[in-house]
């Protein structure tokens, strides 16, 4: 019944049409990017994906993780405004059901959001690269860890913004997060787990091992940060 | 009611709205990798730039990329919200105001917000720079007039940046969207700035500009400078442009 009910209160709040418009902008870089100077990438020696995501992935992700910032914000923001929450409170479910309704929605937003970036991926293979049938697991692969790496980086702004009561300050927080994790170095294990910098992360390029340990991290931070959610919710209650 | 005391009321509005925390907060996230990774800045011999400034220009250019763009959409939500909550614009339309004159002081605060950010860039820069200064026993602090004239230069870069988005959170009515367009509109600025055409981009401006710095304190490394001539005359057109249209634009929704 939540997820049904978040998707009715975003209905006219532009949540949608914004991670479409964020998807498709997101789609057109690799496209642009070919289409500008695909000398510099057609003669590379690797797999196509691998020489798309790594010459695109950087300003991708970005797009995607600040539309999914500003998203989760917005979620939270239609919940304080007119103090919509005090009467989500006063039914009869718990509220952390609410934060799980939006995760779900937001991580629904989050696979259309990355299916149309992968749409935009194949038409480069397809236009560009001789698109060969083995390339369509790869990139299903490349997405699939996209998409569950920026899980935690969905549910950890949707907990900032549920712990702000006023929409700047989730975002001023957001935001801080966000360039905060765009000048960590990747390279860097430790510091690359925190939540906002895994999207950045690619599946191409690189080792089995360190595929599995960034998938772990993410499942980790993601049990963590439902956890803290309910905790903070139930602390909050107690104090109000 | 003069446009003094209008800006007066304005400030006093977002008085307790954490704004300066936040744009702190941004600030000292900047300046920590530069003194964590303060050694670096000795290996510059293929740029041809000396370690103090280098120190400079790297927090700088991190900075004008995305920390000073990001806060200032934050900051334009900050100025609308604040309105639009409990429908605090209905009661200042209801007052004997001129809107255009509201609508450039909430304008005239929010460059009172990025000077402040700035300033407190340069506050943090010499307080990281002097830290530098003693854990790698080299000097890395500036001129303060160098430091000042430099971060002068992004201010003033960023002016048409700052109405562009002003521009978009009067007019646009839904929030998201027009954060999301204003968060989204930083991201290409990297591609911009290596185009010819990057003086049609606003956002692009302030990184453009200290780019461009770069480039003149790096003996081995050549940028593209500011020419004056089509970037002067576009980025007053745009500034101008945007102001006009948000003032005429501004309560409108609500006066309906």
């Amino acid at each position: 019944m939540s997820f049904g009910l978040e998707c009715k209160k975003v209905k006219r709040t532009g949540f949608n049409p914004t991670f479409l418009c964020g998807g498709f902008i997101a789609a057109i870089v690799p496209i642009l990017n070919m289409a500008v100077r695909s000398e510099n990438y057609l003669g590379l020696d690797a797999s196509p994906v691998q020489i798309l995501m790594n010459a695109n992935w950087q300003m991708m992700s970005l797009l995607n993780i600040l539309v999914v910032v500003a998203g989760a914000c917005l979620m939270y923001h239609i919940e304080y405004t007119d103090n919509a929450l005090q009467r989500m409170c006063t039914l009869p479910i718990g509220e952390s059901r609410l934060f799980f309704g939006k995760a779900a929605l937001l991580a629904v937003m989050s696979v259309v959001l990355l299916l149309i970036e992968a749409a935009g991926i194949a038409f480069c293979l397809y236009h560009w690269f001789e698109l060969s049938l083995d390339v369509w697991p790869e990139l299903m692969k490349n997405f699939g860890y996209a998409l569950l790496l920026i899980f935690p980086a969905a549910t950890g702004s949707l907990m900032i913004a549920s712990a702000c009561k006023n929409m700047w300050v989730s975002l001023g927080i957001g935001v801080i997060c966000v360039f905060a994790a765009t000048m960590m170095p990747t390279k860097n294990f430790a510091l690359s787990l925190f939540p906002f910098a895994l999207p950045f992360q690619m599946f191409a390029g690189a080792t089995e091992n360190t595929v599995r340990n960034y998938i772990v991290a993410a499942v980790i931070e993601i049990l963590i940060i439902g956890f803290a959610e309910v905790l903070l919710l139930k602390v909050r209650r107690a104090f109000e | 009611m003069n446009f003094l005391s209008l800006v007066n009321i304005e400030f006093k509005k977002i008085r307790r709205s954490k704004i300066l925390f936040i744009l702190a907060v941004s600030t000292i996230i900047l300046w920590l990798p530069s003194l964590i990774n303060a050694d670096l800045n000795f290996g510059m011999q293929a740029e041809g730039i000396s370690p103090e400034n280098n120190f400079l220009i790297q927090g700088f250019m991190g900075m004008a990329w995305f920390m000073f763009p990001a806060s200032m959409v934050v900051s334009t939500v900050l100025l609308n919200m604040t309105e639009r909550s409990n429908k605090g614009i209905l009661k200042m339309l209801s007052l004997p105001i001129n809107t255009v004159k509201l609508c450039l002081a909430k304008f005239i605060v929010l460059l009172t917000l990025s000077a402040f950010q700035i300033l407190m860039t340069i506050g943090m820069y010499f307080i990281s720079a002097g830290i530098a200064s003693q854990t790698q026993n080299y000097n890395f602090i500036l001129k303060p007039l160098f430091v000042f004239n430099k971060a002068g230069l992004i201010f003033a870069a960023g002016i048409p940046m700052l109405a562009f988005f002003w521009l978009l959170s009067v007019c646009i009515q839904t929030p998201i969207i027009s954060i999301a367009i204003g968060l989204a509109s930083i991201v290409p600025s990297v591609l911009m700035i290596n185009t010819k055409i990057w003086f049609v981009y606003p956002m692009s401006y302030p990184f453009f500009v200290i780019t461009a710095e770069y480039g003149k304190l790096a003996s081995n490394l050549t940028t593209a400078q500011v020419e004056l001539i089509p970037f002067l005359p576009v980025a007053i057109g745009i500034t101008i442009a945007c102001l006009f249209i948000s003032c005429l634009c501004f309560g409108q929704a609500e006066r309906r």
